[in-house]
């Protein structure tokens, strides 16, 4: 997907790679149910840095949910795309505790409850998850 | 499409490897777990949302910007998040950049190549999508997304 094929005839290569992780401008394609969306795996030799994992599309359709906001720079979207990465990683670490307190090697629904309850900066989440 | 907050959920597959690749490896993660993860991290999504367009409100912007969203970290108290981010943006304007210029180049040449061409129906084709693709770059190439938000 990344090729610039530089052809003597039609150079109709693409300029973006990965209009899903870098515009935001994308409507999402197709529906939910698309969950493993190809376009958002691993570019090869991207720095990880650059990309975001998750897809900007959805990001954006996520931040235009909220009925105040009017415009976001691209800029916006990509930083709250990597915080999110980053929240991913910071509770899944924080249920981890849990789990192997309870001498587990599975994360459980549970270690999740656990983490939310106890560290401060997840209070936000109390309530808001599915039971 | 009228989509409620809580039908966007990010893509199973992208949470699940953020997830694996955060934890020590022979540790698994439950369905039910990876569910709830991946619905608290849409709920982080909304919230910071909201918290960054305060400060944009506040400034009497009707823009959200990079800075908006870095003061809701600190104001959600994810400061530790501040250092990385920045670093990561820093990289992001670089390659935005850099693919500004490239896709600027590239219709420099495509435009030379088109006056070559002797067949016009294939230039009118090239111009079509060159069009397009020249609207997609502009709109890359504008930090501000002109996009009314409907409700």
């Amino acid at each position: 997907m990344a090729e610039s094929v530089a052809v003597s005839v039609a150079p109709l290569a693409p300029t973006e790679s990965d209009p899903e992780r870098c515009e935001g401008e994308e409507e999402v394609r197709g529906n939910e149910a698309e969950e493993n969306n190809q376009q958002t795996g691993p570019v090869a030799g991207a720095p990880q840095n650059r990309l975001a994992k998750l897809p900007l599309s959805r990001i954006k359709a996520l931040m235009k949910a909220d009925p105040d906001v009017s415009l976001a720079s691209q800029e916006s979207v990509f930083i709250i795309a990597k915080a999110t990465e980053l929240f991913v990683e910071m509770i899944a670490k924080d249920a981890l505790v849990y789990a192997q307190q309870g001498k587990r090697k599975t994360l459980q629904r549970k270690d999740l409850d656990n983490a939310i309850e106890a560290i401060d900066e997840f209070a936000f989440l109390e309530g808001t998850l599915d039971a | 499409m009228a989509e409620r907050p809580e039908d966007l959920n990010l893509p199973n597959a992208v949470i699940t490897r953020i997830i694996k690749e955060a934890l020590p490896d022979g540790v698994n993660v439950s369905k039910e777990a990876r569910r709830a993860i991946s619905q608290a991290a849409s709920v982080f999504v909304l919230y910071a949302t909201s918290c960054a367009n305060n400060f944009a409100m506040k400034a009497k912007r009707k823009t959200l910007n990079a800075t908006d969203v870095m003061s809701a970290m600190e104001e959600m108290e994810f400061e530790r998040f501040l250092q990385p981010l920045r670093e990561s943006l820093e990289a992001y304007k670089k390659g935005q950049k850099g693919k500004k210029e490239a896709s600027e180049q590239k219709r420099k040449d495509a435009k030379e190549k088109k006056n070559d061409v002797e067949e016009n129906d294939k230039s009118r084709e090239e111009e079509e999508e060159e069009e397009e693709r020249m609207e997609e770059d502009q709109e890359a190439e504008n930090e501000v997304e002109e996009e009314e938000v409907e409700n």
